[in-house]
């Protein structure tokens, strides 16, 4: 084989699998494109040919009570969520990374383990303990079950950050004679602050687009996901795909600034 | 020098935290308490509440520890191995839903992940950006724009009559639609377990196998392959058990047509209020989960998965 058509042929088999990849990008894509267009359109049937924008179906998300309440409801929910699944997730993923203590690996098992858990399961579950326990139905109840499906997810993020780290970076500051809450302040949290952040923003979008656990846990409250929900299946109304939108343009933002700070070195 | 310092430091631990209360509130313990108790309460409880349920009479809404019974098992296990009633019909969608799902997001997912973590440079960020936005928006949403883009009078719709084609096959409501939409809300759990263990093939291996006369298929059976091993099968596990949780795909795209494992949970607790017959389904659920959920954390190992972050 000469050198040039080698060229060539690696060229076109170049172009072929970016070719491949873009295809899998669009069809990644594709519901996400399809909620956004049918959202400014005017009208119930939809045609491209004759396609009017309009804001209206925004404009009348935006003034409906019970559309209000549904979002205010999603986020009383989802601000303490990202806090506190922060803090704990974070904690679990220093212990586990960062020290040695005698059922480690058990640990870390069980406090993974709800990420490999479908979440109907989890949500069904957490229901029917939540009367069993007396802890009702509600706001409250809803945080704690997120909790217990996006903290685990905080801890792997954070976790993989964490073992980045040199450990001998720790014992110098020791040597040195830092305290533990100076080390940490000091050392340790700048040092994982960036998979501290995405770990966050993660919380944060999980979250705001839980539906199953929401939809077990809420009782009588209704959150946006368990809005739509209720209208896709009964009722649907040309507000429904402009309601989605909304929800998909918090989470696209902040998704995009997660990328940013994760790979921000990388895009230079 | 410092050895001897981390020692004394040991003997200092040691000495302070004789008293089992004391060490609780020291790291590491106080750092991963919060978790732990969270997980115990609401994690491990709520699990053990399925079983409990499960021996419950029919439509019990309390535990009663002094009347149990197995007649939801045998309900469910006589249906399915008679294949009358609902129960053989749902073992049978579950299982191929579940298994075409999983087949269909590996021999998509391969080649894809294939050329990210190998072939391609440029846009590669842009790419991951792409891939990993549906995995954080939500299933409802996601699922809703594909009832959109296929329905009559959708957006296909009115692509494909652009070009003169109106007759075709109504596109919801069928099989396939339940498995394209599991198919695309679960491709990234396969696609970047793969992604990240092909990210570990190293260069200099390729390029030495290269030097020895392998072919292309030699290097991909022997050396890419065995490589991606622990991805594939993370990726087919995980994929595989949260398509035996999905709800939503086949209620939206299905039309409830087709029933599948998670649907007739629901439905046993949404609208027959019964409990202990949606849990004694769930345990089938949770025990498969369970398996494969512990099969991957033993094969999952963080710090390679760490390392690789950086190259």
């Amino acid at each position: 084989m000469s050198v040039e058509s080698r060229g060539l042929t690696d060229r076109l088999g170049a172009g072929a699998w970016y070719g491949y990849v873009a295809l899998v990008a669009l069809f990644f894509l594709i519901p996400l494109f399809s909620l956004v267009i049918a959202s400014f359109y005017d009208g119930r049937f939809f045609s491209i040919v004759d396609y009017e924008f309009s804001l209206d179906w925004y404009r009348a998300a935006l003034s409906s009570g019970s559309i209000r309440s549904a979002f205010m409801n999603t986020v009383r929910i989802s601000v303490p969520v990202t806090i506190l699944s922060t803090i704990i997730g974070t904690g679990g993923a220093i212990a586990y990374t960062r020290y040695e203590f005698p059922w480690q690996e058990r640990f870390k098992l069980l406090a993974l383990l709800p990420i490999f858990f479908p979440l109907i399961l989890l949500g069904l579950g957490m229901s029917m303990w939540a009367s069993v326990i007396g802890l009702g139905y509600g706001i409250l109840p809803s945080i704690v079950g997120e909790l217990v499906w996006i903290s685990p997810i905080v801890m792997f993020v954070v976790s993989i950050t964490a073992l980045g780290i040199d450990p001998n970076v720790e014992e110098a500051a020791r040597d040195l004679g830092a305290d533990t809450i100076t080390m940490y302040r000091r050392i340790t949290l700048p040092l994982i602050k960036d998979g501290v952040v995405s770990g966050a923003i993660f919380a944060f979008v999980l979250s705001w687009n839980n539906y199953y656990i929401v939809s077990y846990l809420s009782g009588a409250q209704s959150t946006i996901t368990t809005w739509i929900h209720g209208r896709m299946t009964q009722g649907f109304t040309p507000v429904v795909p402009a309601v989605a939108s909304l929800i998909f343009y918090v989470s696209l933002l902040l998704v995009v600034a997660a990328f940013l700070v994760e790979f921000r070195e990388e895009l230079g | 020098m410092s050895t001897i310092d981390a020692l004394r430091g040991r003997i200092g631990e040691t000495a302070e935290s004789d008293n089992p209360l004391v060490a609780l509130v020291r790291p590491p313990y106080i750092l991963l308490l919060p978790l732990a108790i969270l997980l115990l309460v609401m994690f491990v409880g709520p699990m053990i509440a399925i079983v409990l349920f499960s021996v419950q009479p029919a439509n019990s809404i309390s535990l009663n520890p002094a009347v149990w019974t197995f007649e939801h098992y045998t309900e469910i296990l006589g249906g399915m191995a008679s294949g009358q009633g609902v129960y053989g019909d749902v073992l049978v969608n579950t299982a191929a839903v579940s298994a075409v799902t999983t087949v269909a997001t590996l021999v998509f997912s391969y080649p894809a992940a294939y050329a990210l973590a190998r072939k391609i440079d440029r846009y590669k960020t842009v790419f991951l950006l792409v891939l990993i936005i549906p995995l954080f928006t939500s299933v409802n949403i996601r699922v809703f724009g594909w009832a959109l883009f296929l329905v009559k009078n959708g957006v296909l719709d009115s692509i494909v009559s652009l070009f003169g084609v109106s007759n075709y096959p109504t596109m919801m409501y069928q099989r396939w639609t339940i498995i394209l939409g599991t198919t695309y809300v679960y491709m990234p759990f396969m696609l970047f377990p793969i992604y990240l263990s092909l990210l570990s093939v190293e260069d200099e291996t390729i390029a030495a196998a290269r030097d020895l006369g392998a072919t292309r298929w030699t290097l991909f059976r022997k050396i890419i392959l065995p490589l991606s091993k622990p991805g594939v099968i993370i990726g087919s596990l995980f994929v595989f058990i949260l398509s035996l949780g999905a709800d939503v795909e086949a209620q939206i795209l299905g039309g409830g047509s087709i029933f599948t494992m998670a649907s007739n949970i629901n439905y046993s607790f949404g609208y027959s209020q019964n409990w202990p017959l949606g849990s004694a389904q769930a345990v089938g659920l949770l025990i498969i989960t369970l398996v494969c959920g512990v099969i991957i954390l033993r094969t999952i190992n963080l710090k390679e998965i760490a390392s690789r972050g950086d190259s």
